[in-house]
């Protein structure tokens, strides 16, 4: 125990802390410009200084460790006589810019010299003049502004990994600039902007367009744009929002941002947003009524359940939407529609993979606490770079590396290449031959645990030889062996999958795989998601065999309680996927298909066949906010309530169900309140005053959600099973499907890219994001670059078996020289237009990696 | 008390200081004006409609900054900006609900630049609020009317100091006092 006088305040402190947080701890304020809490403790700015008895001259409260008996004084005249030097040094080189400069009212060093500062300087010379930097499209810098705290650095190196900035120059003339030169070659976090105390970088998104105070609102909310769920702050003036920022002691982001989460939110104020229902007449999509196209709705749902029975009608849920509106849409499905026939997107890698994976370990195998990944010994990557995917989660990898764990990849992880990752790259389609070279060695290595005897019987037959790897893998012995042993000694690994590995040929082998290398070695499995409601969608039971709470449909014992809960009977036969709902729009058999907030035309594989699929039905109906690629083929288009304009709950991926919130009003109706409108118009009446109500409904149904309520949900840990035992326990019996061993060297396959700064087809209405990553490129190797004679720039035609495509080549050393990387969030030049699959028979979930894809260089 | 009440009864000793009151008022002149004929002479520094001044160039002074509205009691002022063609920042909207507005002067106090100005008109009504909703082209229309010349100069010479001019706050300032006496006391 250690006591230290502050102010004559005796503080007892368990543990060494510097002065500045025993003096916080207990409440004593003591101004700051470099240190932040988010940052190693830097002592530059001299703000801190405080008066130790016994010690000669003033210290800075920032670097100084207490130790037991000091005497400390914070607030003496020598102490402010000092301070206000030490901002009279800073205001020799700083403008008197406050006026037009957008951080007044919120900065740090104008505050600090209206409480010590003089009201005159005593500078007569010139003061610095440097121009303002406007060539980034999303951050401004004002290096006259800048007084060299280095906390943008320290954020960039130190905390977000990207060090993309640094000082330049020397004394008075030291300044911020990226390495790229103007414009910033950088992840775009904007976590720099988030710690800068004064107006030298700022987000341009809402520059000079208002002032901290002229604010109407503040809510706090989650981000709509991933599966990590971080809390985001929405301030709003006259119900635009101008700014998103996150909230500094969060559980789940604590402070940071993405380039999505932060600069995304333009998408909702798009004046593209679509405003009235739209009816097809005569061919053309017209504006109508809400009473016109609701009636028309329920009456032709009505008249195709007559005629060709419930199952000739589907629905499509959104990963994008609140757990309430899927809540309702699957009700609404099975109730009103009287169909199992409910899908989405997770369809597409994360159902089917938290399936498999809670299959084997019990419900809830996937969840773990986020912040936990940074106190791992080993983090092990396969299928997909979590730095672009989840970016807060790769943060949380980084940080891992920081404290000295290690991490181990499975393929080349562009973001983690500073994080000295133990890399073994398996030449083409040889994942699986490496995970079972993994799991073989990992056996003869560390032996079987003994505690899950239907895993092991499972492996006993598996013997791969290392020996064979270089051959078949192009991996090196002794790399291979680096990795098994540090594998094998971490004590507490993580486990990070990606879509790439479940969507790969094979891929719940390969899911069985690192499964099974995750229970030999006794780690936690993080299943990385791209949609910020796609777990929630699932514990909702948007899926065709499961109930809310992940109930299956087929046991009667189970249909009964919610044949009791919404007072009539359910269909008993699991529905359709989402990828059987496109064959049998095709085969004719499917009349109709309810999407609300998707668009499968652009979000799903092979797009030539589900448009195929969706003009074949006789009636679509469409709910979003834009008039997406799907919408513009539908009968009936419901204008929806984004994110920002509703209430309700999204639950992340480590299962915690977080409050949205309202933070904006327009007019309209929100998902659940449009299919209870159509609901009643049918027939099957459904009454929720709000969101809450429906909790509720869900709270009372599901038996995850048990004696959860909002009030419960804003204090921050609402993790399902809430204060219950897991639902669903390990199975006796695991399906693995094996493919059968492929191998072409020397061809180009194509993968999708799965960019760090956009999300399907939301981040393509947000100016910001479209103007850091402008356009669809190819990315491939510059092997693959040599080979064929480009250069970066040069326009190619890429095309496949499904269809071909024109657009620009960038040449990456990242990329694997097998790959070409396209992303799929450009209009007209999505990947997912030139991909053929096949569905996991176990999974259910596409296979995409045998696409082959051919380049040429096209001449202009 | 009660003879006293008594006798003031009987002889109706008010009526009488009353009458008295009146013959005398009768003999001197009148303090009322026959105004709207006879307009009373409006000291400097009069709070009165407001202005936005501009500068030499004739240009808007006000910058945007949107000190003015954050100082405002009854938050009666609006100021939209945005970033111009130059980057720089330019005022969209600036709007006074004037009917709200209870003429404190602290709006004027708050602007580093004197950009805000009350100008010493006070006549105005009208049958609907519309006209009295002050935007930003009708305060710059007030500068010219209320403020040309030598009357602009000497609002801010003889008045209201701008501290953009001089950091070092003008000590009559009211509000500057009062603040800086709150902060004391608050300590
Ligand atoms: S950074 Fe702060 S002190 Fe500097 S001009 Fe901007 S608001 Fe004023
Ligand atoms: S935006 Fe993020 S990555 Fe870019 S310079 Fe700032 S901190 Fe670094
Ligand atoms: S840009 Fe901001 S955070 Fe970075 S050194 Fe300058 S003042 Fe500090
Ligand atoms: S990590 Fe995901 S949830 Fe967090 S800000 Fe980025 S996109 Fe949003
Ligand atoms: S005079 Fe007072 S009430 Fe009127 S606009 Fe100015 S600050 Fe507001
Ligand atoms: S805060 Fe301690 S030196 Fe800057």
């Amino acid at each position: 125990m250690i006591t230290v006088t502050i102010n004559g305040k005796e503080i007892k402190l368990e543990k060494a802390v510097t002065v500045l947080e025993a003096a916080r701890s207990a409440g004593i304020k003591i101004p700051t410009l470099c240190w932040h809490e988010q940052l190693e403790k830097y002592g530059g700015c001299r703000l801190c200084l405080v008066e130790v008895e016994k010690m000669p001259r003033l210290q800075t409260a920032c670097t100084l460790m207490v130790a037991d008996g000091m005497i400390i004084r914070t607030e003496t005249d020598t102490i402010a006589e000092v301070r206000r030097g030490v901002l009279e040094f800073l205001l020799i080189n700083h403008p008197l810019d406050c006026p037009y400069c957008d951080k007044a009212g919120e900065c740090e060093l104008q505050d600090l010299v209206e409480k010590y500062g003089l009201t005159k300087g005593r500078f007569r010379e010139q003061k610095r003049k440097v121009p303002e930097a406007l060539e980034d499209p999303v951050l401004v810098r004002n290096m006259e502004r800048c007084i060299v705290c280095t906390r943008c650095v320290r954020m960039c190196e130190g905390v977000q990994g990207a060090s993309a900035i640094s000082v330049i120059n020397r004394g008075g003339h030291s300044h911020i600039e990226p390495f790229s030169g103007g414009r910033f070659d950088c992840e775009y976090c904007g976590n720099c902007v988030s710690v800068c105390p004064v107006g030298a970088i700022m987000s341009r998104l809402h520059r000079h367009s208002y002032r901290p105070w002229q604010l109407g609102s503040e809510t706090k909310t989650v981000c709509p744009y991933c599966g990590v769920g971080c809390t985001v702050v929405v301030q709003v003036r006259d119900d635009i929002i101008k700014r998103v920022v996150p909230k500094l002691g969060t559980v789940v982001n604590n402070g940071l941002l993405c380039s999505r989460g932060r600069f995304g939110y333009e998408f909702v104020g798009n004046k593209e947003r679509l405003t009235t229902p739209l009816i097809r007449k005569n061919g053309l999509l017209e504006p109508s009524t809400w009473e016109e196209a609701i009636r028309l709705i329920a009456s032709r749902l009505s008249e195709i359940k007559d005629k060709h029975g419930s199952n000739a009608i589907a629905g499509i849920a959104s990963p994008r939407c609140t757990n309430e509106d899927n809540y309702v849409f699957q009700k609404f499905m099975r109730v009103a529609v009287g169909t199992n026939n409910i899908d989405s997107t997770a369809r597409t890698g994360f159902a089917g993979a938290q399936g498999f994976i809670e299959n084997i370990f019990g419900q809830g195998a996937t969840g773990n606490i986020i912040s936990g990944l940074a106190n791992s010994d080993a983090v092990f990557v396969i299928g997909g770079d979590p730095t672009t995917i989840n970016p807060i989660l790769g943060l949380q990898i980084r940080a891992c590396s920081r404290r000295g764990g290690n991490i181990l990849t499975v393929g080349h992880m562009k973001g983690l290449r500073y994080y000295t990752p133990l890399e073994l790259r398996p030449s083409v389609n040889t994942e699986i031959a490496l995970l079972e070279g993994i799991v073989s060695a990992l056996m003869k290595k560390k032996g079987p645990p003994g505690s899950h005897p239907v895993l092991e019987a499972r492996l006993k037959d598996l013997n791969a030889q290392e020996a064979d790897l270089p051959r078949i893998c192009g991996i090196q012995g002794k790399d291979f062996s680096r990795f098994i042993d540090t594998l094998a000694e971490a004590a507490t690994p993580s486990f990070v999958i990606g879509k790439d590995m479940i969507q790969s040929k094979g891929g719940s082998y390969g899911l069985f795989l690192v499964s099974a290398i995750n229970y030999i070695v006794n780690g936690r499995i993080y299943l990385l998601s791209e949609r910020a409601n796609e777990q929630g969608l699932l514990d909702m039971g948007c899926a065709p065999d499961l109930f809310p709470g992940y109930r299956p449909i087929t046991y009667p014992e189970f249909r009964k309680r919610y044949e009791n809960a919404w007072k009539t009977g359910l269909p008993d036969k699991p529905g359709l996927t989402i990828f059987e709902m496109m064959e049998a729009a095709k085969a004719g058999a499917l009349k109709c298909i309810y999407v609300m907030g998707e668009n499968p035309v652009f979000n799903l594989p092979h797009t030539k066949d589900v448009e195929a699929g969706l003009k074949n039905l006789s009636f679509l109906v469409v709910q979003d906010i834009f008039l997406t690629e799907t919408a513009k083929m539908a009968d009936v288009v419901l204008p929806a309530l984004s994110w920002a304009e509703k209430d309700g709950t999204f639950t992340n991926m480590e299962r915690r169900i977080q409050l949205v919130k309202k933070a904006v009003h327009r007019e309209g109706m929100e998902d659940w309140k449009i299919l209870s409108e159509i609901s009643s118009n049918m027939g099957v009446r459904m009454n929720y005053s709000d969101a809450e109500e429906i909790f509720g409904e869900i709270c009372r149904v599901s038996p995850l959600h048990r004696d959860l309520n909002y009030e419960e949900i804003e204090k921050g840990d609402a993790i399902y099973p809430y204060k219950g035992e897991p639902l669903r326990g390990s199975t006796d019996e695991i399906h693995i499907e094996k493919s059968a061993g492929r191998e072409e060297r020397g061809k180009l396959y194509l993968r999708v890219e799965r960019p760090l700064f956009h999300s399907g087809t939301l981040s393509r209405k947000a100016p910001a994001l479209v103007n850091i990553c402008p356009e669809a490129v190819a990315r491939i190797s510059p092997a693959t670059a040599a080979a064929l004679s480009l250069k970066d720039g040069d326009i190619v035609r890429a095309s496949s078996k499904t269809g071909a495509l024109e657009l620009p080549v960038a040449v990456d050393e990242a990329i694997d020289d097998s790959a070409v990387m396209l992303s799929n969030n450009f209009q007209g030049k999505g990947a997912f237009s030139l991909m053929e699959y096949e569905i996991d028979p176990v999974t259910k979930a596409p296979c995409l990696d045998s696409n082959q894809i051919i380049l040429e260089k096209v001449n202009r | 008390m009660r003879a006293g009440k008594f006798i003031q009864t009987i002889f109706f000793t008010e009526i009488i200081k009353g009458m008295a009151l009146t013959l005398r008022t009768l003999f001197t002149p009148p303090v009322t004006r026959r105004y709207p004929k006879v307009k009373r002479p409006v000291k400097p520094g009069f709070r009165g409609l407001h202005a936005l001044a501009k500068n030499e160039e004739g240009k808007m002074k006000c910058v945007g900054c949107g000190l003015c509205g954050a100082y405002c009691p009854s938050q009666c002022i609006y100021i939209y900006t945005s970033e111009g063609e130059d980057h720089k920042k330019i005022v969209d909207r600036y709007e006074i609900e004037v009917l709200r507005c209870v003429y404190c002067g602290f709006c004027v106090e708050a602007c580093p630049f004197g950009a805000i100005t009350l100008s010493e008109h006070y006549e105005y009504s009208d049958y609907s609020r519309e006209p009295l909703y002050m935007t930003k082209d009708k305060l710059l229309a007030n500068w010219d009317r209320y403020f040309a010349g030598e009357k602009g100069l000497r609002y801010f010479r003889d008045f209201w100091r701008p501290k953009a001019e001089n950091f070092s706050a003008y000590e009559g300032q009211a509000m500057f006092d009062k603040v800086k006496a709150r902060r004391k006391e608050q300590k």
